[in-house]
């Protein structure tokens, strides 16, 4: 583990691993300016898998990226492990796993050697890289693949490629970013085993997606994100019964209607 | 806990396996083993064929003969009686002085032509069958008449014509000489030449022209593609957003990047030269590059590998830079061509006789190292030079490197590059509190070709007056001279206010910036005004030294038409009022540049990059501003610049503000041109401003400790204000707040 380098990193209990406060990011277009994430909040506990929902647009890819440190909040902080993004990005970085629809591969490395750069780049051990790269190819049944080339893999593979690559530092929060886009059934059934696997062993996980069929099976608790700001946040029951609607979908409605 | 060797080891370790994937990315990769390895087996055979061919048709110049055209076989005859007679033959000296072989001549009756109809000797000539067209014509008094037409657009023609003349001169000289001997048996020629020498003969063999050139090409070759690749290909593969979210530093995966990048650029060079020289050696043309030696050159083998690793290393740094910067392929496709045609420039240098690598050429980016590998392959290198060369061009590297881990991923994940490129010409609607690091570098790539033809149009202005003045005579009065020198002063305070005024002005007003904060107006401490004019006070003293210490590095220095000039202007100065001198040379620089340089791209850089970063790039820029002038590099000024750029950056920092650099710039310029002015009436002081070495040591420590009082003085003044320099993102809440 790495040394708090930071006096007052240590903010927040340990129950929450990964801690969103007040972040607000604009964007200044050529005429005008965008809020994109206006004042969210939000706390994560390990074990947990929190969904964080909205149509295209919303905000949740801006949040994640806030989190992770590739772009700078306006105002309010984001922490994870009690470290704040600001004060240290690198110790940051390494404790956040991150798996996003859009990511490419190296076409021409080989899969296990472009998992293992990828442990290089998260500093992990070689010899304990090398384990882990086979266990969790085991995990989720892509050993057959691992001497390929990364070119040559299918939409599935690649992605499942992706979710592994996502885990090869161990890190205690997970960033999963429309983990589903693309895929199809198998896929889809892929990624809520995996995440059932996330859950099991632990980890904080944001899942940002606009499938809310898919996200009432798969989280403990949701946050509605629309036009940048929280508007509903909490477990399905609280959700039902503050909104009186049955399904995120009825209430996702009954919300753009209203906005 | 892991202990430190094995834990920096480790590290070590690390960057190299990071290294290892991208040398196998790239190099699985079918294109780079296209321009790798297709290229050089390709192109060299082809281009030794053309070579072949072009020797065969152009060569063998000492044994040429050249066909003369004339109108019957007794013309010929008595064409070729004449110059083959010995007293036409060019006389020993002559012909050992141009080390070459008499030239021989065949002559054609085009009259009775074997292979086709009768044809006049002209018509020959224009057929390109003949190189001359001759008549004989004798007449009464036994003279001969020679008439010969040449064909104006060949070479060999005019060759021949020239060569022909000689030895009929010779022929005629010859019989006077005799006649002159004949009736005067005391006559001696004037003059005996007897001719020796020293040294070995040096013909620079074309290896040392050629192989520079094939080491430019080839590496920006080898280096582009897997440049783009490594660098804009990420984000085009979508892989940048997860390395961006790696805890790895951004520099460990540029060092990686470009270790591939000079690897691939190094075998290409390679590939290519191993190419070029195994084809020279098969076709037996090896001799002619090596300039007579047919001896296989490991020598020059070894110290072209050497140059490789200093190209591809230079090409490597400066090519992953500008992709660093691009977003897609394509765009950095468009930044890399104009790239290479800039680096094609200067490797022709290198086909330049007399250019020599000393002086501001040594340290010149890619020009050193282009006469480096020419001077080192023709065995006339100077260690000392080449020092300067190589220890330049690794700095040149490193800077470019660290500007490429800067841009490297700085917005992995926003923007198109459409929008950016298009709000440069956009004006937006917003008011912002400084320009964009966008409009900084479009306004710098203004200030160039504005400035260059206003100054040009000003000179050529200012010497049509001069000639207006001058009429007939042979001089200008004193009274014309003066006057004309305050119109040169006050034309280039205008032209100052114009470009380095008008441009950031006019940028600043379409980017809706605000001016106090564009500008970096506010207003100063008294202290900190007063300490930058103690400065001042000092400064030139330190300019000097500066001037005087790169002019011993062979950087800039003078020559003496340079001090000449020197000299004429400080005549000039003497004959101006005091307060034009003030005006146009102190006042108007000092507000003009400050606000330029320290103003507005201080203030737009400061945005992106460090306080130490901007310093040192804006007294960069304000270095390589006083170089160019117009019409010629006045290189000596740059170190001097430079170095006052740096104390001006430094009080601006200080400061927050423009203002006491303007007071500190007004001084030193002031002191110099009052200095030059009542320069006389100084000299009492023992003081020699002509003579460029170093100032007496008392002199030194005065002005050192005045300049250091001064910059004491800044820095306490400046010292309760906490972070002195305002950053962007505090403006914001400054404005706020007040």
């Amino acid at each position: 583990m790495v040394v708090v380098t930071h006096p007052n990193a240590r903010l927040n209990s340990i129950e929450d691993m990964l801690v969103v406060e007040s972040l607000t990011k604009t964007f200044t277009l050529d005429d005008s300016d965008l809020c994109a994430v206006d004042h969210l909040s939000f706390r994560i506990a390990p074990g947990e898998v929190f969904g964080l929902l909205g149509p295209n647009g919303a905000g949740k890819t801006t949040t994640l990226r806030m989190v992770l440190g590739l772009l700078q909040p306006d105002e309010g902080y984001a922490a994870v492990d009690g470290i704040r993004t600001a004060d240290d990005p690198i110790g940051v970085k390494a404790r956040l796993g991150f798996v996003s629809a859009s990511d490419g591969v190296y076409p021409w490395l080989s899969v296990r050697e472009m998992l293992l750069y990828f442990a290089d780049l998260y500093d992990v051990d070689p010899d304990v890289a090398i384990q882990r790269c086979q266990d969790l190819s085991r995990l989720l049944g892509i050993e057959a693949l691992l001497d390929r080339r990364a070119g040559t893999l299918s939409t599935g593979q690649r992605q499942r490629v992706t979710l592994v690559r996502g885990l090869i530092h161990d890190p205690p929060v997970m960033l999963l970013d429309e983990p589903t886009r693309g895929l199809d059934v198998v896929g889809v059934q892929t990624i809520f085993e995996y995440i059932e696997h996330l859950r099991e062993v632990g980890k904080a996980v944001i899942v940002c997606t606009h499938r809310l069929d898919e996200a009432e099976r798969l989280c403990d608790r949701f946050g509605l994100l629309h036009q940048g700001q929280m508007r509903h946040i909490g477990t399905l029951e609280q959700l039902q019964s503050s909104t009186g609607q049955p399904h995120l979908v009825d209430m996702f409605v009954e919300l753009m209607r209203a906005a | 806990m892991i202990d430190k060797p094995s834990r920096k080891f480790s590290k070590i370790s690390r960057i190299w396996r990071l290294c290892q994937k991208e040398l196998k990315e790239t190099s699985r990769d079918r294109r780079t083993i296209v321009t790798l390895l297709l290229m050089p087996l390709l192109v060299y055979p082809l281009l030794s064929m053309a070579m072949n061919r072009y020797l065969l048709t152009t060569d063998s110049s000492s044994d040429v003969v050249y066909r003369i055209g004339v109108g019957s076989d007794s013309e010929g005859n008595r064409l070729d009686a004449m110059l083959s007679s010995d007293d036409a033959q060019p006389p020993e000296a002559i012909l050992r002085s141009r080390g070459g072989e008499p030239a021989t001549f065949s002559f054609f009756n085009t009259q009775q032509r074997s292979d086709g109809p009768p044809l006049s000797p002209v018509q020959a000539l224009e057929r390109g069958l003949v190189e001359l067209a001759v008549a004989v014509r004798p007449d009464e008094e036994g003279s001969t008449t020679i008439s010969i037409k040449s064909f104006a657009a060949d070479s060999n023609s005019l060759v021949a014509r020239q060569i022909l003349v000689e030895r009929m001169q010779w022929l005629n000289l010859a019989l006077a000489e005799r006649a002159a001997a004949d009736t005067n048996a005391n006559f001696r020629p004037p003059v005996n030449v007897e001719l020796d020498e020293v040294g070995t003969p040096k013909d620079s063999p074309i290896l040392a022209t050629i192989v520079p050139l094939v080491l430019v090409l080839m590496t920006i070759t080898g280096a582009v593609y897997p440049a783009i690749d490594l660098t804009a290909g990420e984000r085009e593969r979508g892989t940048m957003e997860a390395l961006m979210a790696s805890p790895v530093p951004r520099f460990y995966v540029l060092l990686a990047k470009y270790f591939a990048v000079v690897t691939v650029a190094l075998l290409t060079a390679m590939a290519n030269l191993l190419a070029m020289f195994t084809t020279l050696w098969l076709g037996g043309l090896l001799p002619l590059l090596t300039g007579g030696d047919s001896a296989f050159p490991w020598l020059a083998v070894l110290q072209i590998l050497g140059l490789l690793v200093l190209f591809s290393g230079f090409f490597s740094a400066i090519l992953l830079s500008l992709t660093s910067f691009a977003r897609s392929f394509k765009e950095a496709q468009a930044y890399l061509i104009p790239v290479m045609l800039f680096a094609i420039t200067p490797g022709m240098l290198s086909l330049m006789p007399g250019v020599q690598l000393t002086g501001p050429l040594a340290i010149a980016p890619l020009i050193n190292i282009v006469l480096l590998a020419r001077e080192l392959l023709g065995g006339t290198v100077q260690p000392a030079a080449a020092g300067a060369a190589i220890v330049s061009t690794i700095g040149y590297a490193a800077a470019a490197l660290a500007v490429a881990a800067k841009l490297f991923g700085s917005d992995a994940v926003t923007r198109t590059s459409e929008h950016s490129i298009a709000s440069l010409f956009h004006r937006p609607r917003k008011a912002a509190d400084v320009p964009s690091p966008q409009a900084a570098a479009l306004v710098l790539a203004l200030l160039v070709p504005i400035y260059f033809v206003l100054s040009n149009l000003l000179m050529q202005y200012l010497g049509g007056i001069r000639a207006d003045m001058l009429g007939d005579a042979a001089k200008l009065s004193e009274i014309q001279s003066a006057n004309l020198q305050v119109q040169s002063m006050i034309l280039s305070a205008a032209a100052l206010i114009l470009v380095f005024g008008m441009v950031p002005a006019i940028a600043a007003w379409f980017g809706r910036n605000r001016p106090v904060t564009t500008f970096r107006l506010r207003r100063p401490k008294v202290g900190t005004v007063i300490g930058a004019c103690v400065i001042g006070l000092g400064a030139w003293a330190i300019a000097h030294e500066a001037f005087v210490i790169a002019e011993w590095f062979g950087i800039g220095g003078l020559s003496e038409e340079r001090i000449a000039q020197t000299r004429d202007t400080l005549k000039a100065w003497k004959l101006v009022p005091p307060w034009i001198l003030l005006a146009t040379l102190a006042a108007t620089p000092a507000i003009i540049e400050e606000l330029c340089f320290r103003g507005f791209l201080f203030s737009s850089f400061r945005k992106v990059l460090s306080p130490v970063q901007t310093v040192v790039l804006t007294s960069f820029l304000f270095g390589l501003f006083h170089v160019l002038t117009g019409s010629a590099l006045l290189i000596e000024r740059f170190v001097p610049s430079t170095l006052l750029g740096l104390v001006l950056g430094w009080i601006a920092y200080r400061s927050g503000s423009v203002l006491p650099g303007m007071f500190m710039h007004f001084v030193h310029n002031g002191l110099l041109e009052l200095v030059g002015h009542y320069h006389e009436k100084l000299a009492f002081l023992g003081a020699d401003f002509d003579n460029q070495t170093h100032l007496p040591p008392a002199w030194i420590a005065i002005a050192t400790s005045i300049a250091t009082a001064g910059a004491l003085i800044v820095w306490l003044s400046t010292r309760r204000s906490g972070n002195i320099d305002i950053q962007s993102d505090k403006i914001e809440d400054l404005r706020r707040s007040t």
